[in-house]
Parts: structure tokens; sequence; C-alpha cells
């Protein structure tokens, strides 16, 4: 497959792209509505679930209600091994089945809705990179957490993680998974970080954020978008979840805008 | 000349002269000296192929100032070992040249030692900086550590441009770097018939026919943990992707620059030294494939601002080279 031939609407060079009219999202809409039973697939989220998988799950539920579509949550054990990309969460809509928070808000668009369809594209470009700052720091962070910190590893996560198996697949599968990760890690330049250098890491991410806030109730207007809803799902995660060391969420309660925005964040969710 | 007489002859050690160990076999690249650092005296050490720190050139006593340099307070030497440049760029290497921009716009005074086919030196994790007793090497913390050292290129940014600053960093090593690795180091026109002998002609034999490889190794094993799909790591499926991405990301930074000279008003930044660092290489840079090129060459204004740096910033080392 010859990279350069595929075509996509963004891969023009021209700036501006026009705005959607209503006719056509309403065409959109009209043609593939949004089915009762679509449904959002998770690890169990009492015994298995993992903290950056929560948040991930959170960010899209979160984004989902946003954009008022009614979705289930459905937990499995085998949620993992289900996703076509075998990252969870994921979604089963009509006939399609879509993970990871990314393309799904692209097929939202596609279905016709769209929480950032007001923004220019200055501030299109702003949230994208926005999006990657917290998953290349946030998400990065909260996997060296959980797996390459021996004292979360041994505690809670392999134990997590292999809960439904029966022994020694859950032990197995554990220790695949983390060295996995770690090759990830080492790969991406985070190998050889110390757990004080990664949450350094997560403060100065925490503390762009928080500049980037401001006073405002969410990122960009007076709507939420889809990086309010990721933002959410990682915070809210990291506050309420007990893990050995309690540093990670140490870092967040001296940001009082980010704790209203994240009390904004739970009505969505009508936690 | 005093040094002449003393290379390839064995002396008995005494202060402030040479001592020469011939280590080894000396068949190719000119002569292999192993010396004793401590016994160098500082007017021979350039011959000899490394540079003395500060410390060291006071500690040799007899020649104190002759280099014009009298007693009194002075700033740590920092010296940056990074990869060299060719097509009009001061360094090809992506990693090298973030540091080298950040180091012109907020007037660090850096020794750049670039890496050649000599012994001396290291060449991995490059770029380095080593100033006294610290060795600092990833281009993030080497900013940190010039920032520390009050060479900082964002003191008139606002929190919020720095908050900015952050989060388009992320995006460029997220969307952008992976397609600037395959262009170097994956797609097999370009590595073969440009980096590869690039890379090559500049490390010794025999590393060179094992470094390049493993550098490339490395570029794909990133490509293939951060955009691959487990279990089955396939290339093809995420080739397409990346080069998607990657001129999305063009497009966004295109957007973002619009007619300013810098992305935060008339003095460059943090931002400017990565956005210049990944997409200069692939602006100047000649490669047989060169579909990413053609994008990029059609957002003039990137490329007036990779042109306006070189111009402004590197123009000593554009004359020689």
């Amino acid at each position: 497959m010859d990279p350069g031939r595929v075509s996509h609407p963004m891969s023009s060079p021209s700036p501006c792209s026009k705005a959607e009219t209503d006719e056509e999202i309403a065409f959109r809409r009209a043609t593939e509505p949004w089915p009762e039973d679509a449904t959002l697939y998770q690890q169990l989220k009492g015994e298995q679930i993992l903290l950056s998988d929560n948040a991930s799950s959170l960010a899209v539920q979160a984004f989902l209600q946003m954009c008022e579509l009614p979705i289930k949550v459905v937990c499995r054990a085998n949620a993992e091994y289900m996703s076509p990309s075998g990252k969870v969460p994921f979604i089963h809509v009509g006939n399609q089945v879509v993970s990871e928070l990314g393309p799904i808000v692209q097929f939202v668009k596609a279905k016709g809705h769209s929480l950032s369809d007001g923004l220019d594209e200055v501030q299109k470009a702003e949230m994208k990179a926005y999006m990657e700052l917290v998953n290349n720091m946030l998400l990065t962070a909260e996997l060296y957490l959980q797996w390459c910190d021996e004292a979360t590893v041994g505690e809670i996560t392999h134990s997590r993680y292999g809960f439904p198996y029966p022994w020694p697949l859950n032990h197995i599968l554990a220790y695949q998974k983390q060295w996995e990760v770690k090759r990830k890690m080492k790969a991406i330049g985070w190998g050889n970080k110390t757990l004080d250098q990664v949450l350094e890491d997560v403060d100065q991410c925490c503390q762009a954020l928080s500049q980037r806030l401001g006073t405002q109730p969410y990122f960009f207007n007076k709507q939420p978008t889809e990086l309010d809803a990721l933002v959410f799902g990682h915070l809210f995660t990291i506050l309420t979840t007990q893990l050995t060391s309690d540093e990670l969420s140490d870092k967040e309660p001296g940001e009082k805008r980010k704790t209203t925005y994240f009390v904004l964040g739970s009505e969505w969710l009508h936690l | 000349m005093a040094d002449k007489s003393f290379v390839g002859g064995i002396r008995e050690p005494r202060q402030g002269l040479v001592r020469v160990i011939r280590r080894g076999r000396s068949g190719w690249g000119g002569g292999r000296v192993a010396l004793e650092r401590s016994e160098v005296s500082p007017k021979l050490a350039p011959h000899f192929g490394f540079r003395l720190s500060e410390a060291e050139r006071r500690g040799g006593g007899h020649f104190r100032g002759t280099r014009g340099r009298g007693g009194g307070k002075m700033a740590a030497p920092l010296e940056l070992r990074c990869w060299g440049g060719g097509w009009g760029l001061p360094s090809v290497h992506s990693e090298s040249l973030v540091v080298l921009a950040y180091a012109k716009f907020s007037g660090a005074p850096l020794k750049v030692s670039v890496i050649d086919n000599t012994w001396r030196g290291s060449r991995g994790d490059v770029p380095i900086l080593t100033s006294e007793d610290n060795i600092v090497s990833q281009p993030a913390k080497i900013l940190n550590f010039l920032r520390k050292q009050k060479y900082n290129a964002d003191y008139q940014l606002s929190a919020k441009q720095g908050a900015d600053t952050l989060a388009y960093i992320a995006l460029l090593e997220e969307k952008l770097l992976p397609a600037v690795l395959h262009t170097f180091w994956i797609e097999n026109d370009n590595y073969f018939t440009v980096t590869k002998p690039w890379f090559a002609s500049r490390i010794p034999f025999p590393l060179s026919l094992i470094l390049p490889g493993r550098m490339s190794k490395r570029a794909l094993n990133r490509i293939l943990l951060t955009k691959g799909e487990p279990p089955h790591y396939h290339l093809k499926e995420v080739e397409a992707q990346i080069y998607r991405d990657a001129k999305e990301c063009l497009n966004l930074l295109s957007n973002r620059l619009g007619t300013s000279q810098f992305f935060f008003g008339n003095t460059p930044t943090t931002l400017d030294a990565y956005v210049f660092g990944f997409v200069a290489p692939l602006y100047k840079v000649h490669f047989p494939k060169v579909q990413l090129q053609e994008h990029v060459k059609q957002l003039s204004n990137l490329c007036r601002f990779c042109d306006d740096i070189l111009s402004c910033y590197f123009r000593i080392s554009l004359a020689d080279g």
C-alpha cells in the first residue's frame, strides 16, 4: 500500500475546511441514526479494570454523554481481547466496532454529531495538541505507575489483571503484559525514568492544563469538547483511585480550578 | 614542532608532557592512540583530539592564559556532541538540530563537537551535553538544563503560551516524529541511498557496519510499539496511518504559524526550536521518496520559517558549507 496515494480529506494542504451546513448534518443523522442498543465494553469494574483503562473508558463515556448519545456499559472479562485494536474501551454500534477515543470521535462525527464544530482552525489545532499532551504525559505516566513501579505492580496490578483467570494463566498473562508495557516505555525513552521524574512530568502536564483552563468552565468557549471529556476521564480516575502510593493524586489537590471543573464533569455522568 | 616528537614514542611521564600509549593495531584511521588525560599539556590537547574542560586547563599550570583568557570567574563551558550537517543544515539529526536551534535562540555559548569517523567520544544516545561534571542526554533534559543555567528563550511567554508549547511539542512527538523516523530510517530507498551512507561515513569502521542498522531497528521499534497493534506488529498497516497523521500535523502547524515570523510573536522560543528540528530535515534533505517533502513544500509559511531561521541564526555555518 503506497502511503502517498491514500487520499484523505486532511491530506490536502489548504488550511480551511468548510464548516458543514445544518442540512448536511441533519442528512447524516437521518441516514444512519444512532441505535438505541449501542454498547460500550470494558473490563470488570470492581475487580479487574486498571487505572489507565478506567480513565480511557470514563473519557469515552463522558464524551458520549456530552453528545447526548445513549450508551450502555457492559463489563466483560475479555474486553481487551474483543477489541479490534487491543485497547479498551470499544463501542459496538449497529454492526460496527470502534475502539479508543480518537476513532470513536471520528466515527461519531461521521454520524453527524460533533462537539468541536464551533471551533475555528487554530482552536482545533490547540485542542488536538492538548489531547496529545494528555495522552503523551498522563496516560503514559499511568501506565508507568501501573506496570513499572514494583510496589504497585506487586500489590495491585498483577492480582487485578489476572483476576478472571485460573492459575497459572493469571501470572503468565500479567507478566506478558508487563513485559510488553516495559518494552514500549523503553522505546519511547521512559525506560530510565525514576518515579520522581514521572511525577514531575505529571505535575508539569497538570500545570499546563490548569493554565489553559484558566477560570472558564470548559477548555473552549462555553461548550464541552472531546478534550474536556478526555481530561475529565483521567483526572477523575487519578483522584479517586486508591493506589499504594498516593503521590499521583497528591499532585492534583492544589489546583482549585481543576477541582471545580471535575465537579462539573461529574454532573455529566450523573455520578 | 614539539608534538611531532611525541607521537609514537613512549616517554617517562612528566608533568606537562604527553604520555603516549599505543594500544592495539593501528591499521586504520591514522593511528589509534590512547592518552592519559591528566598528563596532557593544555597546549597540546587539541592536537590529540580532545578538549580540556576549564578546570583541567587551569590545573595545567604552565600554560595559564595561553588562550587569552585570564583568571576570573567564567561560566562552565558547555560542549555539545551531535551529528553533523549537510544539505544546508547544521545537523541532519532531528534531536541534535532542536538543541542547536535552542542554543542559538537563547544565546547559550555551546561548543559543538561533531561526530566524525575517529574513535574519540561516544556516539550513542546523541545529542549529549557535557559541562564540568554534568552529562545530560535527551533534548528535553538538555533544554531544561540550559534553562537552569539561565539560557532561557521563553522568558517572554505567558503561562498560557508555555502550556501551549508543551501541548504542541507533544503533538509533534506523537504525530510528526514517527513519519520523520520512517522517512529517514525505514523507507528502503531513502535508507539505503541516503541515510545509511551518510551516517556510515561518519562512524569509524567496523562500527559503521553495525550502528546504522541498530539505529534503524530502534526507529522501527519505536514506530511499531507506539502505533502498531499487538500482538502482530505489522509495518504496512501503520505506514498509511503515520503519513496521514504527519500531513495533518503539518497542516495544523501551518495554520498555527499563519503569517507571523515565529510561533509566539517576533522572538523564537522552544516551540520554534522543536518545529525547526523536525521539519527542516524533511524539507532540506534530498530523498528519493519525497511525498512528505512535497507536502512540506506546499506549506509555504513553514518553508519560509525554516529558511528564515537558517539564514538568521545559522548564517556562519551556512557560509562554510
